[in-house]
C-alpha cells in the first residue's frame, strides 16, 4: 500500500468532506447518497429548508452528470467519461458544499462555460425569470433533462456557484462545479 | 371514468384518481432518472380524461410534493397547463397544494407554481 488509509482520511478531513463517491454512478447510488446526506443533516439538527436545498443541489448535479453520460453513451471512449465522475458533500463552518467533477469532451466546454457564466452573472430575480422560461418551454423528443438543473442549483445556493475547467488532453477536459448552501 | 393508481416508489410519487370525487392526487417526492418517461402516460391519460368531464363539473387536483427535481417540475407544469386549457374550455378545476409548514422551501415552491399557473390554486399546510 503506497498510501495509507489514515492519510486519505486526513486529506478528506482537511478538505471538510463528509461523503464522497468516485466512479461510475447510477440512479440507485444517487438515491442512496442523497438519503445518506439527508439523514446526516437531520442528525445535526439542520433546518428543513437547508436539508432540502443541499439535497436538491446534490440531485441536480449528479443527474446532470448522468444525463451528460447518457448523451455520450454511443461514443467509443464512453467508458473513460463515465468512470470519471466524482461527487463530494462537505461542511465548512456552517456552510455545506456540493462539489462534483467529471470529464467532458473538449468540444462541449465552450457552450457549458457560456451557460455557467450567464447563470453566475444573474441575480435571484433574473434566475427566477430564466427558470420560468425554461419551465414553460416545450420539451424536445428524446430530451432527458429539463435543461434547468444549473439554474436551479444557482437559485438554491447561498453564494455564487464556482466552476472550473482543466484541459486534460486533446480530447477531454475535467469540469468541476461547486455550490454552497 | 376509471380509477387510476400508481404506487409510490423512492423516487416517484403515488398517483391516484378517484372517479367518485373527480380528484387526481399526486403525492410524494419525485426525482426519477427520466421524469418525462414516468409522467408521459399520466399526461396522455389526462388528455382523454379531461374531455369526459362535463362543463361546470368540479374537479380537483391535489398535490403534495415534498421534493421534486427540475425535470419533474417541468412535468408538473405540463399537467397544470393541461388544466389551464381545460378551464379555458369551461371546466371547473381547483388545485390544492399541500406543504410542510416547517419547510419554507416547500412553501416557496408551491407559491411559484401558483404564480406560474393561471388556475384556482390553494396552498394548504399539512396537518
Amino acid at each position: 500500500m503506497n498510501k495509507r488509509l489514515i492519510e486519505i482520511q486526513k486529506m478528506l478531513g482537511d478538505s471538510h468532506i463528509l461523503i464522497s463517491f468516485s466512479g461510475r454512478f447510477s440512479q440507485g447510488i444517487i438515491q442512496e447518497l442523497g438519503e445518506a446526506i439527508k439523514e446526516h443533516m437531520k442528525n445535526e439538527d439542520n433546518p428543513k429548508n437547508k436539508i432540502y436545498n443541499v439535497f436538491s443541489i446534490f440531485i441536480e448535479q449528479t443527474q446532470n452528470i448522468n444525463n451528460y453520460f447518457a448523451i455520450k453513451k454511443n461514443d467509443i471512449i464512453n467508458e473513460e467519461i463515465t468512470s470519471s465522475a466524482i461527487v463530494c458533500i462537505g461542511k465548512s463552518k456552517e456552510d455545506y458544499f456540493i462539489w462534483s467533477g467529471n470529464l467532458v469532451n473538449n468540444s462541449d466546454v465552450h457552450p457549458l462555460n457560456e451557460q455557467l457564466n450567464l447563470i453566475r452573472s444573474l441575480n435571484k430575480d433574473e434566475l427566477k425569470k430564466l427558470y420560468k422560461e425554461q419551465l414553460k418551454k416545450d420539451i424536445q423528443p428524446g430530451q432527458n433533462g429539463a435543461g434547468m438543473g444549473l439554474i436551479d442549483i444557482a437559485r438554491k445556493s447561498s453564494l455564487p456557484i464556482e466552476y472550473s475547467f482543466e484541459e486534460r488532453d486533446k480530447s477531454f477536459t475535467f469540469y468541476e462545479l461547486k455550490a454552497i448552501v | 371514468m376509471e380509477q387510476l393508481y400508481l404506487e409510490a416508489t423512492k423516487t416517484t410519487p403515488e398517483v391516484n384518481f378517484n372517479p367518485d370525487t373527480k380528484t387526481l392526487s399526486i403525492k410524494g417526492q419525485s426525482y426519477p432518472e427520466n421524469a418525462f418517461k414516468y409522467f408521459e402516460p399520466l399526461i396522455k391519460w389526462l388528455d382523454e380524461f379531461i374531455v369526459q368531464v362535463e362543463d361546470g363539473e368540479q374537479m380537483q387536483l391535489e398535490l403534495s410534493l415534498p421534493y421534486i427535481n427540475t425535470s419533474s417540475s417541468k412535468c408538473i407544469m405540463m399537467i397544470l397547463e393541461k388544466f389551464e386549457e381545460a378551464v379555458e374550455k369551461g371546466k371547473n378545476i381547483v388545485v390544492n397544494w399541500f406543504y410542510d409548514e416547517e419547510n419554507e422551501s416547500e412553501l416557496e415552491c408551491a407559491m411559484e407554481f401558483k404564480e406560474f399557473a393561471d388556475l384556482e390554486f390553494n396552498i394548504i399546510p399539512n396537518r
